[in-house]
């Protein structure tokens, strides 16, 4: 489903180079865990993906159904099925949820052929996504983002997940801000919401989220690269020794 | 005609000439006093600290015209500015001239009076406060509106009245050959306990170069609680100059909403002075300008007694090659402790050549108060442009959405649901009419 070639990535007009050849293949169904100490390029690569202004793609491909999407748009990405969950989600005062998501999902599903919604069919389909993460429906007409908490801000992440049915979603550090109850909840929905179609890329700093939701691959960034992959005994490994044994994976070119 | 004294002729000076004459005593003495005034107000250039940011040139460079030389046209499509809640209370004016036949004013209960200050110059509560309240020294242009104007707003509340519906003062503004200048009036006084909304409205009828004066004195008693939106949608060559102040007193509040459209050069001077403790008011204003639009908005929040809460959200939205100027004061003088005063200005800049001066001007003399204030001037948030791409919004829908979000705050409080829907439709026409996307890419 993913392809991810060589790719190299800067800040756009600074030159500083963050991603230095990621090679990264995802398949229909599965679920991949993206690991790595701070700065390994985790976050910068879920951005690159859904299609974020501030990188520049300097070499290599991602190919997303076979094809390359570096030319599209990030709501072209998303109307394709490409799902970023946010580190840290955005306030939108003066948006409310329900417009926001509604809005979404129309223009997602016109552009993927299903039907879209009126206000009323609408309102009918959300309400048990709402359960799922176990999410008031007052949310629907708060603004959003504006005034969550930070695990509020990281459910209602989930929530849009839910709503807008992606084909592939990447999930930022999405366990970081929730308390372990928050977290069951929400690892629960996201267990429930993954099936065989779709994929799902937990990018974590910890291995608590993997407690919950069993990937069948786990990847390890460091310095700008995939420095070593393998299965989810992998992730207990750096639970229980750090991330230190994997540098001299990461220095491949030179840096740290 | 008397000629002004030690100050510069100006185009409010030489039109002095055509002041109204009156049989009424009040009406001879608000002129003398105007002409007196006038003529020793020096018309302002940047030199003036005040004015250093605004350009006159919209107001020297016209030459203006008495009415009846000016070609005025006829009014159309009045019908069409009338809002429902406000079936019974409205008054219109044209040209600031009283309009009985479009006016309607049987709606508001007992207790209320509401009309044509020509009508009931007689009363005792006009000839108390009219032109007793105006406090803009060495300024023309309201001692201008003083010498000029005939026909005004009056709306009175007795001791415990409330004005059933909101009240509608629709300012129409024809089309004409040549630029005039209209001096529109209002007096509003709130007895103790009583309580009215008043919507006041300024809109252009066509896309003619016309100066309009509003002044506005405004009288909060005890306890009385006032609401007043002021939406101006002017012609894109008029100048809007206006002079609204309120005085509050004890327990009384006063809240307004000043929205600015149109105008090729608005400058609005909004005022509210404390005069007793316990008050709370708020002076918000939301500006949305585009193309070579001035706005210039110098607020004064004067606190002379203790325990006040006061609150002024500034809003603005500059595209094109638009120049907002904000000068908000705030003053608390030496025995008005424990006073909680707000101020925020908020500039979202769309385009590379529009221009926003801001300035907050905080004057505390008491030691025990809390005065927060605060100016950005910003551009979209292109992380929230992305948070609402990868959701599926296009770049400019996002962009859009955001501008219209920006703006939709201050709008919030107006309370009369007509114009509440009315002031969405305009935001979102002009986010929507300035296509956004393409002047922020």
């Amino acid at each position: 489903m993913l392809e991810i070639k060589d790719l190299h990535v800067e800040v756009e007009g600074e030159g500083t180079e963050i991603l230095k050849g990621v090679n990264l293949s995802i398949g229909k169904g599965e679920i991949h865990a993206i690991m790595g100490p701070n700065g390994s390029g985790k976050s910068t690569l879920s951005k690159v993906v859904a299609g974020h202004p501030e990188y520049e793609v300097t070499k290599g491909d991602i190919l997303y159904n076979g094809e390359s999407i570096l030319d599209l748009d990030p709501d072209e990405r998303a109307h394709a099925g490409i799902f970023l969950a946010f580190q840290y989600p955005v306030e939108v005062p003066g948006v409310t949820n329900n417009t926001l998501l509604r809005e979404s999902y129309n223009t997602i599903a016109a552009s993927r052929g299903r039907e879209e919604l009126d206000p009323l069919e609408f309102e009918d389909y959300i309400k048990d996504k709402l359960e799922l993460v176990e999410m008031n429906p007052e949310f629907l007409n708060r603004s959003v983002n504006a005034g969550f908490s930070g695990g509020e801000k990281k459910r209602n992440e989930i929530f849009q997940m839910a709503v807008l049915k992606p084909q592939l979603s990447f999930l930022d550090e999405t366990d970081s801000g929730l308390d372990i109850d928050a977290l069951k909840t929400v690892a629960e929905a996201i267990n429930k919401l993954h099936g065989s179609e779709d994929s799902v890329v937990l990018v974590t700093h910890y291995q608590r989220l993997l407690n919950y939701i069993e990937p069948d691959f786990v990847h390890v960034m460091i310095g700008g690269v995939v420095a070593k992959s393998g299965g989810k005994d992998l992730a207990l490994k750096l639970e229980d020794q750090g991330y230190e044994w994997l540098n001299a994976y990461g220095t491949v070119n030179g840096e740290g | 005609m008397v000629k002004p004294e030690n100050v510069q002729s100006s185009v409010l000076h030489d039109l002095a000439g055509y002041a109204p004459d009156s049989d009424n005593a009040l009406m001879k003495k608000v002129r003398e006093q105007s002409l007196t005034h006038l003529n020793g107000s020096q018309f302002p250039t940047r030199k003036h600290e005040d004015w250093q940011y605004t350009d006159l040139k919209p107001i020297t460079r016209t030459e203006f015209f008495p009415f009846n030389e000016a070609g005025i046209q006829p009014a159309i499509n009045v019908e069409k500015y009338f809002i429902p809640e406000s079936d019974r209370s409205r008054l219109v004016f044209i040209n600031g001239e009283y309009q009985e036949k479009y006016s309607s004013i049987g709606g508001l209960g007992n207790g209320v009076t509401v009309g044509n200050l020509s009508d009931h110059i007689d009363e005792s509560a006009v000839e108390e406060f009219l032109n007793e309240l105006v406090d803009y020294d060495n300024d023309p242009f309201v001692h201008y509106n003083g010498l000029m104007f005939g026909d005004g707003v009056y709306i009175h509340l007795e001791k415990g009245s409330k004005a059933e519906a909101p009240i509608h003062v629709l300012n129409l503004y024809t089309d004409s050959e040549k630029a005039y200048i209209a001096t529109p009036r209002m007096l509003v006084i709130a007895e103790e306990e009583s309580d009215v909304t008043i919507i006041e409205d300024h809109i252009g009828l066509s896309d003619n170069t016309y100066m309009t004066i509003p002044v506005c004195e405004i009288k909060v008693e005890k306890g009385a609680h006032i609401h007043h939106a002021r939406i101006q949608r002017d012609s894109l060559s008029a100048i809007h100059v206006s002079r609204p102040i309120a005085y509050v007193e004890k327990n009384s509040e006063y809240h307004a909403y000043t929205i600015t459209l149109g105008g090729k050069l608005t400058r609005n001077e909004p005022k509210v002075i404390q005069e007793d403790e316990e008050v709370d008011f708020t002076l918000d204003g939301l500006v949305l300008i585009d193309g070579e639009q001035v706005a210039d908005t110098h607020s004064t929040m004067d606190h002379r007694f203790s325990h006040a809460e006061s609150h002024q959200l500034h809003k603005v939205v500059v595209n094109g090659n638009a120049h907002s100027i904000f000068n908000g004061k705030i003053f608390v003088r030496k025995d008005a402790q424990k006073i909680d005063s707000f101020q925020e200005n908020r500039n979202l800049l769309l385009s590379r050549d529009g221009l926003v001066n801001t300035k907050p001007q905080l004057e505390i003399f008491a030691d025990d108060v809390l005065c927060s204030h605060g100016a950005t001037i910003g551009q979209l948030d292109p992380e929230e442009v992305f948070y609402l791409q990868s959701r599926g919004m296009t770049e400019q829908k996002a962009k859009e959405v955001l501008t219209y979000a920006f703006a939709l705050e201050t709008i919030e409080n107006i309370k009369v649901d007509s114009v509440h829907q009315l002031l969405i439709d305009e935001v979102y026409r002009y986010t929507k009419a300035n296509n956004v996307a393409k002047v922020t890419a």
